[in-house]
């Protein structure tokens, strides 16, 4: 039995199947933080509660959620929320627990950030690619309509709210907040320059708070037992508990609710999850999904918390955890993440649309044992020069985790360049490497 | 501090007072600082895709994009330095990857800024030795434009132009990374009567005209920097002119007239000035004569005439060639002064209803503008009359109401005297357009080598009449002239107009 | 169903739930997406020029416009499909747990590649970024129900009973 016990508090009821109805939902204490912010908080009062809780994004960004809220400037504009459940980092599967399982809770942390901001609108950005949670969250919202609780006159108090599904239709960029916005506007979902922050500027050039699901649902907790019991899950800097999605070659794959600072990363991965489960070592972890920088068995030992996981030269990202065991290419790893940025590219902007594909068939060629002398450094000054000159963070999305890889699994780099390439057990890899297009 | 609306910041050392919101490209510009730019153009909205102009912000961790970067109080900002330079070679080597090495046979070459920036700003060897995208190359988008969607750097000026400045929204982006291009409606023709600004505005040779492929290297050509005569807006503009032709026309920035743009009807609309067909000689009953015999013939017409003669200007003539005629007008006793004023639909951003440069100048000296049908002429002995341009004329009823005709015209045709008619762009002088500002034509050739001016023509009829005449030695003494003449030019000096127009003194145009 | 209203060109039922969207947003252009995966399913599964056109009518855009965004998401086919499509995760947790695999047996089995449709018509195969199934990897979307730690038998089943 390992020392690590999972916390819930937004997955409390995961397991119960009504729970995803509104009778469930309130059943087990549903819409009560709702009422009590209606009832008893101003708005700003409900964001200085967030605010104090230490409530950092769970999108991957990490910024303050308080703080963001706070952003929103006094005008007679319309405001907007924009619920980010664009779920489409790499090894993420998190907040779809949430809007399949329990959407009610998304739908009610949704209703208190309007609240909050002074919002009458709430679109739910949710990707194409997750009809379930698009099915349960517009069921879940009809039912709370019904039931008053979406719409005019909320609770019969002065809040009205309408909340809107707003599907999306393919596209990792639109999980970008600027992107998520021009996307929802009815474009190709490009990134924008900021400034403005849509905080300031957003959805029809009016204030925008673009929030994650499961911030989101973190918020009905704060309300419900205050920013004082938030803060005392978890460590400082990760305050609360926190959705962990453990994939690749894990004994027990799954999504885990922890509190962070509690215990080191090796241990999450070793005694709670089991080890790889293919009765081989760990060669490497993604922390925080794939735009973050991979980590070594040696690097493992860190405290599992966002602060310590950055010390160790990663992240903890959106909360993916993928691990693979020795059995696996370093390179080829790389190329998948290569490969997925590079058709993500939204292509607007020139480092990106160019750099990304340009990264893509350079690790290829190490991948096709075809690499030449050089190569390496070329890698890295390509990727240099994509960091910190795009848009929005795509780019450096590539940029860390391949230079991770290059740094830390460098000698199966150097296998791939041609002469050297039958001198090592993963040189010139066997299979063709099928591009996709 | 520098209060007032303004902030002061230093700029690779120097410090400079701007207006709050100038941008960083805007605020080194007045240092004559040049920060490299593709996407970026100050009458169209921020993109920031390019990625060329960054410059060094302290304070800031990243290097800044120029473009999207306000100038603030106290800032300090440089367009110049190691740090500055890798990145901007980083994003040349980025749009050069998969960018066609066609720079012999593309028009581009010359006014490139990716050739500029490249010597500039680039390494100067490619490191990239993959297989390049493919995409379409030689795509029509319709009569005017040509696309290449390899040498597109995806700098979406042409797609904001059409949207935000034409208004008709036509072209689009499509498919996603590296693969993305441009793509036009589902006809695959642009309609708007302004889609030729997007070849302009193209900073590299993915949009040409299909009326200037291949036609010159920009090196072979002369320019010079004159105005549109198309309508009353006066559109500033530089034609290229190679062995007396001209081989295209460009707009040319001016804040108070056109902006940076120009209609394609007036960009196309120089046909006449490269036809070999024109009159090269002026003719007497038929037969080519000098100049001076042409000229003494015509005078001797218009003295024998006195007030049975009419004159039938064009408002196509400069204000100093319609004071030469205002002044034969004058010396043989010439009471009817009349011109052909075509109008006809205009719109809201450049095109005029008045379909001719000078119609104001001709009312200024005392002409009177009047349809095609002239009802004013009846049963004169001598026309003195300037046809306006091709395709504008007087009815032959008309012309036929006059027992005899002094006419400038174009081509060969019927009339006792005859004077070859010039181009806008084989004269120098200037003329009043929309909004009284008075601007200069600039001559770029001569046709023929010995085709004179109506101006100077128009000085040796005058000669003729009146012995003491001296014609005017330069374009600005002539100027001079008609400004002595004027009220409203009062003040003006040929120089003073320069290459961007001067509006027009106190007094009011006559309408 | 024939079309009755909106343009003539779409069911009357797609035009009532279009017009439902456009209630939602300030701006109509904004149900651009929620309409084309309507209009993509009453097409046939994909959104020819001619639908383009149609639906840039309905909508009063630009027909590019929309031919820019089929071509910007993945989820929009901008050519023919088959009567299925299937979607196989291709990144990292999937491909860990045997995604390449099942890619290469679908494509020795049913002769598709990435992209392709079957010659019966029966599905399009296409290889997609990650589906957010992390933890039951490696897993399929086929229309709108998804399969997950899927094996080659699996996959069999499921595609085979396939009408």
């Amino acid at each position: 039995m390992s020392k690590i016990q999972e916390h819930r508090v937004m997955l409390k009821y995961a397991d119960d199947p009504e729970q995803a109805t509104l009778a469930g939902y309130r059943h087990n204490g549903g819409y009560k933080a709702l009422e009590k912010a209606l009832e008893s908080m101003t708005p700003d009062q409900v964001t200085e509660e967030v605010l104090a809780s230490g409530l950092r994004g769970r999108g991957g960004a990490g910024f303050p959620t308080g703080r963001k809220w706070q952003f929103v400037p006094e005008t007679d504009k319309p405001k907007y929320l924009a619920v980010n459940a664009d779920e489409s980092e790499p090894g993420t599967c998190k907040d779809r627990q949430i809007m399949e399982l329990d959407p009610h809770q998304m739908l009610e942390g949704s209703l208190l950030c309007c609240y909050a901001i002074g919002a009458e609108t709430a679109y739910i950005y949710i990707r194409g690619e997750y009809p379930h949670s698009i099915k349960a969250t517009e069921r879940a919202i009809e039912e709370a309509r019904e039931a008053g609780l979406v719409g005019k006159n909320i609770l019969g108090t002065d809040f009205s709210c309408d909340v809107w599904v707003h599907p999306g239709a393919g596209a990792y960029i639109c999980g970008e907040e600027t992107a998520l916005l021009t996307s929802l506007e009815g474009n190709r979902g490009y990134p924008r320059i900021k400034p403005p922050f849509p905080a300031v500027e957003g959805l029809w050039r009016c204030p925008t708070i673009v929030n994650n699901v499961e911030s989101l649902a973190c918020v009905v907790h704060i309300i419900n037992n205050g920013a004082e019991w938030f803060k005392g899950l978890g460590c400082e800097g990760s305050t609360g508990t926190r959705l962990f999605c453990v994939s690749g070659h894990i004994a027990r794959p799954g999504v885990y609710e922890l509190e962070c600072g509690k215990f080191t990363l090796r241990e999450l991965l070793e005694d709670f999850c089991g080890g790889t489960g293919t009765g081989r070592p760990i060669k490497g972890v993604m922390p925080g999904g794939s735009s973050f920088q991979v980590l070594t068995p040696d690097e493992l030992d860190c405290t599992f918390d966002s602060d310590s996981v950055q010390k160790a030269g990663s992240s903890l990202g959106s909360g993916a955890i993928m691990v693979f065991d020795d059995s696996v290419s370093a390179v080829e790893v790389a190329l998948n993440i290569a490969e997925f940025y590079s058709h993500e590219s939204c292509g607007q902007c020139t480092p990106c649309r160019e750099g990304s594909d340009w990264v893509r068939k350079l690790v290829a060629r190490f991948c096709r044992g075809e690499a030449r002398e050089g190569d390496i450094e070329l890698l890295m000054d390509v990727t240099d020069r994509m960091d910190g000159t795009t848009i929005c963070a795509l780019a450096e999305a590539l940029v860390w985790p391949v230079q991770s890889y290059v740094r830390k699994f460098r000698s199966e780099f150097e296998a791939g360049i041609t002469r050297r390439a039958a001198e090592h057990e993963f040189g010139g890899f066997s299979k063709p490497v099928e591009s996709v297009p | 501090m520098s209060g007032n609306g303004n902030v002061t910041l230093t700029i690779d050392g120097t410090e400079v007072t701007v207006p709050k919101g100038t941008n960083l490209i805007e605020a080194a510009r007045r240092l004559g600082t040049h920060v490299p730019h593709y996407c970026y153009h100050p009458a169209l909205s921020v993109v920031g895709n390019c990625r060329i102009c960054l410059v060094e912000v302290e304070g800031m961790p990243k290097l800044q994009i120029a473009c999207n970067t306000e100038a603030r109080d106290g800032m300090v900002m440089r367009t110049r330095n190691e740090r500055v330079e890798k990145g901007r070679e980083g994003v040349m080597e980025f749009l050069l990857i998969n960018h066609p090495l066609d720079c012999t046979i593309c028009d581009q070459a010359g006014e490139c800024k990716l050739q500029d920036y490249a010597f500039h700003h680039g390494a100067g060897v490619s490191r990239f030795e993959d297989e390049k995208v493919h995409k379409p190359k030689n795509v029509s988008w319709g009569d005017r434009v040509v696309f290449d969607s390899e040498r597109c750097i995806l700098c979406t000026l042409c797609v904001r132009f059409l949207d935000e400045v034409a208004g008709t929204d036509e072209v689009s982006i499509d498919a996603r990374g590296d693969q993305v291009t441009l793509i036009v409606k589902a006809d695959g023709k642009l309609t708007s009567p302004y889609q030729m600004n997007i070849i302009d505005l193209c900073p590299v040779g993915a949009l040409t005209s299909r009326d200037f492929r291949f036609k010159s290297r920009l090196w072979f050509m002369q320019f010079a920097d004159t105005i549109c005569t198309s309508c009353a807006r006066g559109c500033n503009t530089t034609v290229g002119v190679r062995d007396e032709r001209v081989l295209r026309m460009v707009p040319r920035h001016n804040a108070d007239v056109n902006g940076d743009w120009m209609c394609d009807h007036g960009r196309l609309h120089f046909a006449i000035a490269n036809d070999d067909e024109r009159l090269s000689v002026p003719r007497v009953d038929g037969r080519g004569v000098p100049y001076a015999v042409a000229a003494q013939r015509a005078a001797d017409l218009l003295r024998e005439a006195g007030d049975s003669a009419a004159a039938v200007a064009s408002p196509f003539m400069t204000n100093e060639e319609l004071h030469v005629l205002k002044l034969i007008c004058d010396a043989a006793g010439i009471e009817k002064r009349l011109f052909l004023n075509p109008v006809g639909p205009g719109d809201e951003l450049l095109v005029h209803s008045e379909k001719s440069p000078n119609a104001r100048g001709a009312a200024l000296l005392g002409f009177e503008a009047v349809d095609q049908d002239c009802e004013g002429v009846q049963e004169i002995d001598v026309l003195l009359y300037v046809t306006p341009r091709e395709g504008i004329a007087l009815p032959e009823t008309v012309e036929a109401r006059a027992k005899r005709r002094i006419v400038f015209a174009f081509h060969e045709r019927e009339a006792d005297v005859l004077f070859p008619l010039t181009t806008w762009i084989e004269k120098d002088g200037t003329v009043v357009s929309a909004g009284d500002r008075v601007q200069r034509l600039v001559k770029g050739f001569s046709r023929f080598g010995s085709l004179l001016t109506e101006r100077a023509a128009l000085e040796m009829v005058l000669q003729a009449l009146e012995a003491g005449f001296e014609p005017a030695a330069t374009p600005a003494q002539a100027f001079e002239r008609v400004a002595a003449a004027l009220a409203p030019f009062e003040g003006l000096t040929f120089t003073g107009v320069g290459a961007h127009g001067a509006p027009l003194g106190r007094q009011e145009v006559p309408a | 169903m024939r079309p009755v209203s909106g343009n003539g060109k779409f069911s009357a039922e797609l035009v009532k739930r279009v017009e439902a969207l456009w209630e939602r947003y300030p701006d109509r252009k904004a149900a651009l997406l929620p309409a084309l995966h309507l209009i993509q399913k009453e097409r046939d599964g994909w959104l020819s020029d001619e639908t383009i056109r149609d639906a840039a009518e309905l909508f009063d855009v630009p027909d590019m416009h929309i031919k820019g965004i089929v071509g910007f998401y993945d989820m929009f086919h901008g050519q023919p499909v088959g009567r299925h499509v299937v979607r196989l995760c291709k990144t990292l947790s999937c491909k860990l747990r045997g995604a390449d695999e099942l890619r290469a047996h679908v494509r020795e089995k049913y002769g598709v590649l990435n992209g392709e449709t079957t010659a019966d018509g029966r599905f399009t195969f296409k290889c997609f970024e990650c589906l957010g199934h992390c933890e039951v990897a490696p897993m399929m979307l086929v229309d709108e129900e998804k399969h997950t730690e899927l094996t080659t038998d699996k996959l069999d089943a499921v595609l085979e009973a396939l009408a």
